[in-house]
Formats: C-alpha cells, structure tokens, sequence
C-alpha cells in the first residue's frame, strides 16, 4: 500500500518535472536577457522590473526576471544562476549598495555586461552603466516646496524608511538640507514608517496623540504618505496637516489632483528601466563607450502640474 | 485549587500591563487620554484577532508561522472581489460582490488555507513548524499572483467602515476583537472541544488514549486560527482602504510574543486566552509609548526585545516558586 503510493508520488514528480522542463528549455539562437530586482514586494520596482522586460523583449531578447526578495545572498544565488546560463546581459536592480559590489564583479569576470538601475553599487567600474535615481536632489526640490508651503515656520514630524537603507537617508538629507536653514520649521518628532503603509499609519496615530499642532508630515516614500494621511483623516484633522510623499505612485498621484497631499517627487522607473534595456542591446551589438553614472532627475509633482503625470512617470 | 492555579498566572502579566500604563501616564501626559486609548485599543484589535488563534494553536502544542501571509491574502481577495467583481468574459458574465459576501468568502479562504495546514500536520505528520512555514510563503506567493504585486484600493466608505467607523461610541475594530475574544474565551472553557484542546497540550498521548479524537481538534484549531486570520486581514485592508500584497509581514512574530508575554507556555497545555490579550495589550502600549516619547526607532527595538524576555523571565520564575 505504502510503496504503491510511492511510486504514484514519483511518477507525478517526474510528469510535473517534465513539464517544467520543456517550458524552462530555450531556443538557443535567441539572445538571453536577466532582469535581477531587489524586491518585487513593492509596486515600484514590479514597475521597473516588469518596463525592462518589456523593453528587452521588444528589442528581441528572451527575458527573465529575477526576484532578490530584499535579500543579498538570494542575490548573489541568481547571479550563479544567471553566469552558469549564458545570458548575454543583466538588468540591474541591487539590494545593496556595498553587498551587491561582488555579484557585479563576478559577472563582470565572466564577460556578462551588468546595467544598474535606480539603485547605485559602491564601485566605479564594475558596471557598464549605472542608471540612478537621484533621490537626494529630488527631496531638496521637496524641500523647497515644503518651506514655500508652509511660509519658513511651523512644526513637522518626518517619516523615515527603513534606517537600513541607503535611499532612506539620501531622501531625509536631501530634505533637511534646505528646511534646517530655517530655525522656524521645528521637526518635533523623527520616526521610522520602515516604508510601509500600515506601520507609517500607526506610528503617525501615535504622534498625533503625543503632538497637538503638527502642520505637515514628510514621508521618505508614497507608501507612507497614503498611511500617514489615512490617520490625519481618521483624526479629523485633514486639511489642516499637509502630507509630502515621495515615489509618484498612483494613489498619490490621485491624492494630490484631489487636494489630500501636497506633493510628492515623481520618478522614472519607466525611464530608467527602458534606458537599461536599450544600453544592453547597444552593448551587445558592439557599443562600449558608456557614461559610468547617468543620474534621472526626480521630479516635483504638485497640484500645479499634476495634469502632466500619471503613475510612475509623465502622461503620454 | 486549579481555578486558583489560572487566576494566578493571568494576574502576572495583568500587573506589568498596569505599571506600564501607570508609567506612561506619569511619563507623557497624552497618553492616558480617551482619543489616545482608543487608539491604542484599535491598533492592537488586528493583532488580538491573530493572537487568539495563535493561542489556540501553541496550546496544542503547535505553532503558525502563516498567519501574516494567510493576512494578507484574505484581505487582498476581500478588496478584489469587492472592487472589481468576479468577470468571466468568456460568458459575458459579471458577478457583483456585497460586502458581507467577500466578508464570508474571506473566511472561507482564510478557513481553507488553515484546513490546509491542518491536514497537512495531522495526516503527513509534518511539523508545524515546517508545514506553516510553507503556507507562509505558499499564502505569500498565492497573493502576488492575485494582486500582481500591486496593491488594491480606493474600496469606498462601506468597506472601510469595518476599519475605520465607530458604533455606540468605540472604534469598529475594537468591537470586532471584543466579539473574537469573547467567543473565544466561551468556546475555551465552556465547550468540551475547548478543554479537549488543553488536553491535547498537556499530554497527547493520554488525550488520544482517553478518546479524545486529537487530529480533528488540531485541524479545527488551525481552520478556526485561519479564519481569525482573515478577520485582521478585512481589518488591516479597511483601516488602510488598501489590501497591500505585503501586507502583515512579520505579524507572526508579534503574535507569538503577545501569546508568550500571556504567560501561555510554548509547549502547550497552559495558558489562556485573556492572557494573550494583555500580553498584546502589552506590546500596542510600548509601540504607542516609545513613539510618544519620541524615542529613537533603533532603540524601540532593542527595548521591545527585552520586554519580551523580561515578561517570559518572570513567568517562569513564578511558576518555579509554586
């Protein structure tokens, strides 16, 4: 009886094995593309990973995209992978500024050209290209917008990502940059939102609770934004604290047509993504003269121009 | 003299739940307000839902690693049902959602997807560990390929009312944990599947000896966990009008830590169900009082981290003395 179910189980592993099998097996004369994304936890980078694909298919490449799970070592399992397979070119998406050096320069010694998008590794030339939001330039125009707003003075609390994070502290330093310079804009609490909607909402119910006259909130990112604007609207203090984002995602980007944020820094995993994916058909056919840092401007989206922009990028 | 025995082991964490309000009070003056409670109250609703089933499930011995991701997959196919309806073009055929019809389809998939763990551990002795580990990133992937990886929202007033309304002058959420926490509490000590679940925890063997029938109690307590699962995750999605794809990770560890700090013990057998909502009370007080105090996010980790160990140390160091 034992055995006799056995043998089913192996035999359905062997048909569900060939079935992978047959669909995983390529075409070898068709040019192999891997797109490696840090995360596709987050709508964002789903964006970006899904646009490179895209893009490198049109461009008439087989495409796969790898997901990283925030996780350098899962990482560095894809790149094995991706060396040991033969592809041609990878899409570059890392996990770690410093973690991800080696992954690139493994790749690099076995002559696959690897592309960075949006995030930057710690290395000068390693990479063909890096193709880099800049986050720090973005949060200064946030900056500006946000002491023009609220005319150089009154109270703020600041939502962070996660403190781990490089772009977490790009963002917040590009910010501070400009609103220390006025002794009137006091940040009465710092706390970390970890770049997500749920805990960006409570800790924002929290300080709510702890501070009476808060006038805005600046979040490192539109995930935080959404939470911490559902807890100033359960508060019943909508329109009296102004919510800053960051990202341009779609929510937000609704939001602040209707009047519920103020403002958040578009960027362009569209543009990033499409760029990454020409470079690499470029390099295949033979281009190697590539600028080592291309950075994509972040750009203000406010009330006032929000007419030009959708969802991760501007409007057709 | 057993009745005593609970009364004793419930009033330990009930003692460091009162010292810490008496603390944040003295220490910060908005915390002991009616808006900032309630706050408190709503907050840790979603993971009281959790925790009483995870109560359920360490008493038997057993553990759930999947309830974030069991969370989040119920919330997310709540707001797509709700939102977009179930659409079969093939048959040019559209089915509306009410609300209290993705609210019964959420349990179901919630009950499901806790059957499913069930049967695994009962029938294949697979351990619970390994079996909810898997449903962990099973549930995981399962909502990624619904969602797409992107999050569902704008759901409109009515859905959001679960989250976000008040009645008779509470918060929704806080209502619903009541309810939960109450029929859990009946269920618990006033059923004989209830007492059979202790039994199971204490010594298996001599449950299963004396007729209890253990597997169809185990996978009762994992479905009825699945379902409060789901519970905090029409919770989650309607407080935040938005079903995350990632939403509720890392809930297992806060649940685990509220049921541990309510002094139920990690092998089973021992423990109680008001417990545990102290225990997460514990948890919503410190995560709103650090944050009161503006204390820096590195710390209230390394904090939260001792409390915990502080609250088990205790626990065991009492029970020693008896």
């Amino acid at each position: 009886m034992k055995s006799k179910k056995l043998i089913l189980c192996i035999i359905g592993l062997l048909i569900i094995s060939q079935f992978i099998f047959s669909c995983s097996k390529s075409n070898n004369n068709v040019k192999k593309i891997a797109v490696v994304i840090s995360t596709l936890n987050n709508p964002w980078f789903v964006v970006l990973g899904e646009t490179a694909k895209k893009r490198a298919v049109e461009l008439g490449y087989e495409t796969v995209i790898f997901d990283s799970q925030n996780n350098p070592s899962k990482e560095t399992e894809h790149f094995d992978n991706i060396i040991a397979s033969g592809y041609k070119a990878i899409l570059f998406n890392p996990t770690d500024a410093k973690g991800s050096v080696a992954n690139v320069k493994a790749a690099k010694k076995a002559g696959i050209p690897v592309f960075c998008m949006d995030r930057e590794i710690d290395a000068n030339d390693v990479a063909v290209a890096q193709i880099l939001s800049d986050n720090y330039s973005g949060c200064v125009l946030l900056g500006q917008y946000f002491v023009k707003k609220l005319n150089g003075k009154g109270n703020y609390v600041e939502l962070l990502g996660l403190v781990g994070d490089n772009n977490t502290w790009n963002r917040s330093k590009g910010f501070h940059s400009v609103v220390d310079n006025y002794p009137d804009l006091k940040m009465v609490a710092q706390q970390t939102g970890e770049f997500d909607r749920n805990k960006a909402m409570e800790v924002m119910e929290s300080m709510l609770q702890a501070h009476q006259n808060i006038d805005a909130v600046f979040c490192g990112n539109d995930a935080m934004a959404m939470g911490a604007y559902q807890a100033v609207r359960a508060a019943g203090k909508e329109g009296e604290i102004m919510v800053f984002g960051f990202d341009g995602a779609a929510d937000v980007v609704d939001a602040i047509r209707e009047g519920k944020i103020e403002a958040t820094g578009m960027q362009f995993p569209k543009t990033m993504a499409k760029t990454a994916a020409e470079y690499a058909d470029k390099y295949i056919n033979g281009e190697r003269n590539f600028q080592q840092k291309i950075p994509v401007a972040v750009e203000l989206v406010t009330k006032e121009n929000v007419g030009n922009y959708v969802a991760f990028g501007k409007a057709e | 003299m057993k009745k005593r025995k609970i009364d004793i082991s419930n009033l330990q964490p009930l003692i460091a739940l009162f010292l810490m309000a008496v603390a944040m009070t003295i220490l910060s003056e908005n915390f002991a307000t009616k808006d900032n409670l309630f706050n408190v109250a709503r907050q840790i609703s979603v993971n009281v839902c959790i925790s009483v089933g995870m109560t359920m499930v360490i008493l038997t011995g057993g553990i759930d690693l999947s309830v974030g991701s069991i969370l989040a997959f119920t919330g997310a196919i709540a707001a797509g049902l709700f939102k977009n309806g179930i659409e079969m073009q093939g048959m040019n055929l559209y089915i509306g959602m009410t609300l209290f019809g993705v609210i019964w389809i959420a349990l179901a998939a919630g009950a499901f997807l806790g059957w499913f763990n069930g049967f695994m551990i009962t029938k294949f002795k697979v351990p619970p560990f390994v079996a909810t580990l898997a449903m962990l990133t099973i549930a995981r992937g399962l909502t990624m390929l619904y969602t797409k990886g992107f999050p569902i929202t704008q759901l409109g007033d009515q859905f959001n009312y679960i989250g976000t309304g008040w009645f008779l002058g509470m918060p929704m959420p806080v209502w619903i944990s009541i309810f939960v926490v109450s029929l859990a509490a009946f269920f618990m000590n006033k059923t004989r599947t209830g007492r059979y679940i202790y039994a199971i925890g204490g010594n298996e063997r001599a449950a299963l000896l004396s007729g209890i029938k253990v597997n169809k109690v185990k996978v009762v307590v994992y479905m009825i966990a699945g379902m409060l699962c789901a519970i905090a995750g029409l919770l989650v999605t309607a407080r935040l009008d938005s079903a995350q794809p990632n939403a509720g990770g890392g809930y297992e560890l806060d649940s685990i830590a509220a049921v541990v700090i309510g002094g139920t013990s990690l092998s089973g057998g021992k423990g109680s169900i008001i417990g545990t909502v102290i225990g997460a009370g514990i948890i919503g007080v410190l995560n709103n009082g650090l944050v009161l105090l503006n204390v820096s996010p590195f710390w209230q980790q390394v904090i939260k981290g001792f409390v915990i160990l502080l609250a088990v140390v205790i626990d065991k160091f009492n029970t020693k003395g008896e």
